[in-house]
């Protein structure tokens, strides 16, 4: 009886996982269960709705769906087209590649009098310059451009352009900013850019403030710039105006043109225009007038010269793929501000004609600059002063993007503390565009 | 006909029949079929209002530069370095082969291009 007992109370501890299993089995079909109802119920609720479109299908012409559909289709055929026009403009627009041009090189001038010593021999490094001209929208132009280049040894870095515009149509684009000042042909036409030209030295009278140069080849002001066809071909022209440039005297090298990047606290306008006309009988040809005027005053101490610079010029360029022919004439009258001494009239010019044959393109180039020294513009720069250069020379392009040249050079100068002075120049330079 | 012109006539049909392409523009582009070159060469920009967005095809670029620009593409190129460092304006951009430009020129309100072969019910601007 104890045994049977026992065997009962097993059994009972047994039996009550076996219960447990069985409720919480139980519990979970039901839960299936009502889970199959509702989707039952979901379905046949999603039967009778077809059910019911399909009869109003049936009751309703055929063609509103069709065309419904084919509306849709469209619609969404425009919205592609759009996104791709959208895309294919921005990846046009928004590609701001960085371009430039780097030259490197080595010459010999036998130059050596008082005012300048003698000249230099050896390798050099020319400049390195770098320009973007990303294109923000229809209208919106820009133009940076940033020049590395050694001075004295030293690594200068210059921002040469920095140009911010709007093109109202092809007629007129207008431009704020700092900008190669556009009178004559040379100075829009190549600046920094050592490959772009066919020489290697540009005229001594164009060349840059802070080199041998004269003249304010950069301007910080406004530009308004455009062209048009006419009857007897394009005419195009260029207005601006910004800051005076001033003469830094105190250079142990003698005094250069300084640009006035934040204007300065007696402002004095400087303004000027070109003209040119491509005729349509000569294809290749560009013929300009320009003119420009301002108020420079240098730094001299105790008492600063003041000078009205004005001058007019024409340019004449033929550049047909063969030749290239430019020449390009500057006169001067200045008048003194400052010590009454009257106007004064000097003039300056160039020609240069080069041929190219195959990949190689002698040149030769004449210049000419009769500066007076009774003019204080002249007579306070330090390379304001007459000279005749002669230079002969040879590119050889050895691609599009890659050029050697070679150049021999003959100057005769005046107004260097010795009665007059002639020397020669040899110089190679290797140069690219990027 | 003697043989030499024979040869002459065939050889200027097979020519004229070679450099065939034209010139397509989007619907709104509306252009005289002389101004193409100035379009290409930068010097028109703006056709009233619209900018006009040029596109040069690879495929048949020289064949094109030739006969519509009348200028050797180093030329073209070079002239385009200088217009660029000086104006601040970018060369067309270059695309694939016809299908590309056909399918450009469509899409883009103002844009202008070329192809090799009959672009069917495109805007035909110019035939070259």
């Amino acid at each position: 009886m104890r045994f049977m007992n026992g065997l009962f109370l097993a059994g009972l501890v047994m039996a009550t996982p076996a219960l447990a299993d069985d409720a919480a089995r139980i519990r979970e079909l039901e839960r299936k269960l009502e889970r199959s109802m509702q989707l039952i119920d979901e379905l046949s609720a999603k039967v009778q709705r077809l059910e019911q479109g399909a009869a109003a299908q049936a009751q309703a012409p055929a063609v509103p769906a069709a065309a419904e559909q084919q509306a849709r289709v469209e619609a969404l055929e425009r919205q592609v087209d759009q996104l791709g026009t959208g895309l294919s403009r921005r990846s046009l627009e928004e590609a701001a590649q960085l371009r430039g041009f780097a030259d490197v090189g080595f010459g010999y001038s036998g130059e050596n009098n008082p005012a300048f010593g003698r000249g230099r021999k050896g390798f050099g490094v020319g400049n390195v310059d770098l320009y973007l001209t990303p294109r923000l929208g229809d209208r919106i132009r820009t133009l940076i451009e940033l020049t590395f280049e050694i001075e004295d040894g030293r690594t200068e870095a210059d921002l040469e352009r920095v140009q911010l515009g709007y093109a109202f149509n092809d007629a007129a684009t207008a431009w704020l900013g700092r900008f190669h000042t556009p009178y004559g042909y040379w100075n829009t036409a190549t600046h920094h850019g050592a490959q772009l030209q066919t020489s290697i030295l540009r005229p001594r009278f164009l060349d840059f403030e802070e080199h041998t140069g004269v003249l304010p080849a950069h301007t910080i002001g406004a530009w308004l710039a455009g062209s048009a066809p006419t009857a007897p071909g394009r005419l195009g022209y260029d207005l601006y105006l910004g800051n005076s440039p001033r003469i830094d005297v105190t250079p142990a090298d003698g005094g250069k043109l300084r640009l006035q990047p934040e204007g300065g606290t007696d402002h004095a306008p400087l303004y000027g225009f070109n003209a040119w006309l491509e005729p349509r009988a000569v294809e290749g040809l560009r013929l300009g007038v320009h003119g420009l005027r301002g108020t420079v005053e240098d730094n001299a101490t105790p008492a600063s010269h003041r000078t009205r610079l004005g001058f007019y010029g024409g340019h004449a360029v033929f550049a047909d793929g063969r030749w290239e022919v430019m020449a390009e004439y500057f006169r001067f009258q200045n008048r003194d501000l400052w010590g009454g001494t009257g106007t004064h009239r000097s003039w300056a010019g160039y020609l240069q004609a080069g041929y190219r044959i195959g990949l190689a393109t002698p040149y030769l180039r004449l210049e000419n600059a009769q500066l007076s020294q009774a003019d204080n513009y002249f007579a306070t720069q330090r390379f304001g002063r007459s000279y005749r250069r002669a230079a002969l020379g040879l590119r050889y392009d050895l691609d599009p993007r890659a050029a050697l040249k070679a150049e021999l050079i003959g100057t005769d100068q005046d107004d260097v503390g010795t009665a007059n002075d002639r020397y020669g120049e040899a110089r190679f330079q290797y140069s690219i565009r990027f | 006909m003697s043989f030499r012109k024979l040869l002459l006539a065939l050889c200027f049909a097979a020519s004229g029949a070679l450099a065939d392409g034209y010139v397509i523009g989007h619907v709104t582009v509306n252009v005289a079929p002389e101004e193409v070159r100035e379009i290409f060469l930068g010097n028109m920009q703006f056709a009233g209002s619209r900018r006009l967005v040029p596109v040069h095809n690879s495929a048949v670029q020289g064949a094109f530069l030739y006969a519509v620009v009348r200028m050797d593409p180093d030329r073209y190129a070079d002239l385009w370095l200088k217009k660029s460092f000086r104006e601040g304006v970018m060369p067309p951009p270059v695309m694939l082969g016809d299908a590309e430009v056909l399918d450009f020129v469509r899409r883009t309100p103002g844009a202008i291009g070329y192809v090799g072969t009959n672009p069917g019910s495109a805007n035909i601007i110019l035939k070259y």
